[in-house]
């Protein structure tokens, strides 16, 4: 996969059998649909494709931020706020091929999503997960 | 069986010159049109089509593959698969293996290719061997088999490369009309004002053709392929010995929301179960080269008695009240008696595996088959001592990698 930020190519990260897409150039990280579907699965969450689609028809946000284009299908994504407090922007396929975090977007969601619901339960593991994967970077 | 192969070649020389027909009926008003000659049409019009026979006959299967890009692989790529495609070769009696092709996409559906049984493919997608079962992909592999068996290849190839021809005759002529008309209509009209009626007939009948050509030549296609289906699966219920494998193969290809993105009109025919119009499925049941699948699975899971053709017709006949069986009697009773084996246990896209990696693990892995695509792209694989595996494109640059779960350089 070429990284849709700085077309270059992507590395693959594979662990506990869920595998990423990540940009060592921009650190930005690729949620491929069935991946994400597969994460959440394990963690107890059963309608994913329904969150998904909340996200995607969710009204075009309003920013400045420079539009990328779907690894997967090529066309232009659609920026959507994923946190509570409407301060992480990503982008989101219009299909549902997945969900593009640029660099430290992904922390920053954890950090907020930990700040907003210390122990709650399945939710915990897939941010520990992920959060585990990409805790070091250059 | 032989009957039914020998009008299969019938039909095959049927089908070729319905669509020469329909090719020089194009090309006789096209030239009537630009040339004011209807010999210089038609003269184009069978160059082009001795030129398209040639390519479909010597190179067909090679355009078709690389059109759906499709890979060969090697036994050792994917050695489960291979040797599901050598069970059915040799339940098949079919003399040479077929090449096998795996075709990156995640919408599950397979087809055969080829001149003749002796220079035959097979082509599976990713998404197929992600979802099936040993079961299930031996009914579909058999079902391929079969086409190739019953020399349907060549007629599929030939049909596929022709359509492709005629729709993309039809599609230039129908812009060079238009682009035409806009640009050049004051000279035209100013230069042959005398022939204007006579011009004006033969541009309408030419448009008309054009338009109608594609789809007639589907229709012709249409006519003589579904019964070639139908014996497909009842050839591939007779070599698996187990019909309910290929009917919940194709319960799971037919619930696939999926399109395949390197189907087209030409190529849709050659494919299992139709890529296209997963959702005008009403419409198109008329029209589609394929019959409904949910028909093809009620005859498969009506077949109780045994694995036969006679079987398979009875089936028919209980699913369509009345007809007559779909397979001619002489056929139908060459092949004795074929019980029903038992299920085999397996989960889906275990197929996949190349030994090593999953031979100590007891569930597949669920990336084997994205593994097998990225072995047959050259991607290099690195293990952290954290546990987590590195995959590397082969275009990357650098000499190491920083694992992001755990912080180690990795060398590469």
């Amino acid at each position: 996969m070429l990284c849709p930020v700085c077309h270059k190519d992507a590395l693959i990260v594979e662990y506990q059998d869920i595998e990423l897409d990540y940009c060592p150039v921009c650190h930005g990280v690729w949620f491929d649909a069935g991946e994400l579907e597969l994460l959440m699965a394990s963690a107890g969450f059963e309608d994913f494709r329904r969150y998904l689609d909340g996200i995607i028809n969710a009204p075009e946000t309003d920013t400045q931020e420079k539009k990328h284009k779907c690894p997967a299908c090529g066309h232009k994504m659609k920026k959507a706020y994923i946190d509570p407090d409407s301060k992480i922007l990503v982008d989101v396929c219009h299909i549902g091929e997945g969900i593009w975090f640029d660099g430290g977007e992904v922390t920053r969601l954890i950090q907020a999503l930990a700040q907003k619901a210390p122990d709650k339960g399945p939710s915990q593991g897939v941010l520990a997960f992920v959060g585990d994967m990409f805790k070091y970077q250059e | 069986m032989w009957e039914q192969i020998r009008s299969n070649q019938v039909r095959s020389v049927i089908l070729i010159a319905l669509i020469a027909g329909l090719l020089l009926a194009v090309g006789y008003f096209l030239g009537l049109y630009f040339f004011d000659s209807a010999v210089g049409g038609l003269v184009i019009a069978l160059v082009v089509w001795a030129i398209m026979s040639l390519i479909a006959f010597f190179q067909g299967d090679s355009i078709l593959l690389g059109m759906a890009k499709a890979r060969k692989i090697k036994p050792d790529d994917a050695p489960r698969l291979y040797n599901v495609v050598e069970e059915m070769k040799i339940a098949s009696g079919l003399e040479k293996m077929p090449d096998v092709y795996i075709i990156d996409d995640p919408a599950p559906n397979a087809f055969a290719t080829g001149r003749d049984p002796s220079r035959a493919s097979v082509a599976i997608t990713t998404g197929l061997l992600q979802k099936l079962n040993r079961d299930e992909l031996q009914g579909v592999i058999g079902h391929e088999i079969a086409h190739i068996k019953n020399r349907d290849v060549l007629l599929m190839a030939i049909t596929a490369v022709m359509l492709g021809t005629i729709v993309i005759l039809s599609w230039y002529a129908s812009r060079f009309l238009l682009f035409g008309a806009m640009t050049g209509s004051g000279r035209r009209s100013s230069s042959r004002s005398s022939g204007g009626g006579a011009q004006a007939i033969i541009l309408i009948v030419g448009i008309v053709l054009m338009i109608l050509a594609p789809i007639i030549a589907q229709f012709i296609y249409y006519a003589i392929s579904r019964k070639r289906e139908y014996l497909a699966d009842a050839s591939s219920a007779l070599y698996t010995r187990y019909p309910e494998g290929l009917a919940s193969a194709l319960e799971k290809i037919g619930s696939s929301t999926r399109q395949l993105k390197s189907a087209n009109k030409a190529t849709a025919p050659m494919y299992t179960v139709n890529p296209l119009n997963k959702e005008g499925m009403k419409v198109s049941d008329l029209t589609s080269t394929h019959p409904p699948i949910s028909e093809r699975i009620r005859i498969l899971r009506a077949m109780a008695g045994g694995a036969s053709f006679a079987d398979y017709n009875d089936a028919y006949r209980k699913v369509h009240s009345g007809k007559p069986g779909i397979i001619s009697k002489n056929t139908a009773t060459v092949v004795g008696a074929v019980g029903i084996r038992e299920a085999s246990l397996s989960a889906p896209g275990e197929l996949a595996l190349a030994s090593g990696k999953s031979a100590g693990r007891t569930t597949p892995g669920t990336h084997d088959v994205s593994d097998l695509t990225l072995r047959l792209d050259k991607w290099r694989t690195v293990d952290c001592e954290c546990g987590a595996r590195w995959k590397v494109p082969p275009g990357f640059r650098d000499d190491n990698i920083l694992c992001t779960r755990c912080g180690r350089r990795i060398r590469l």
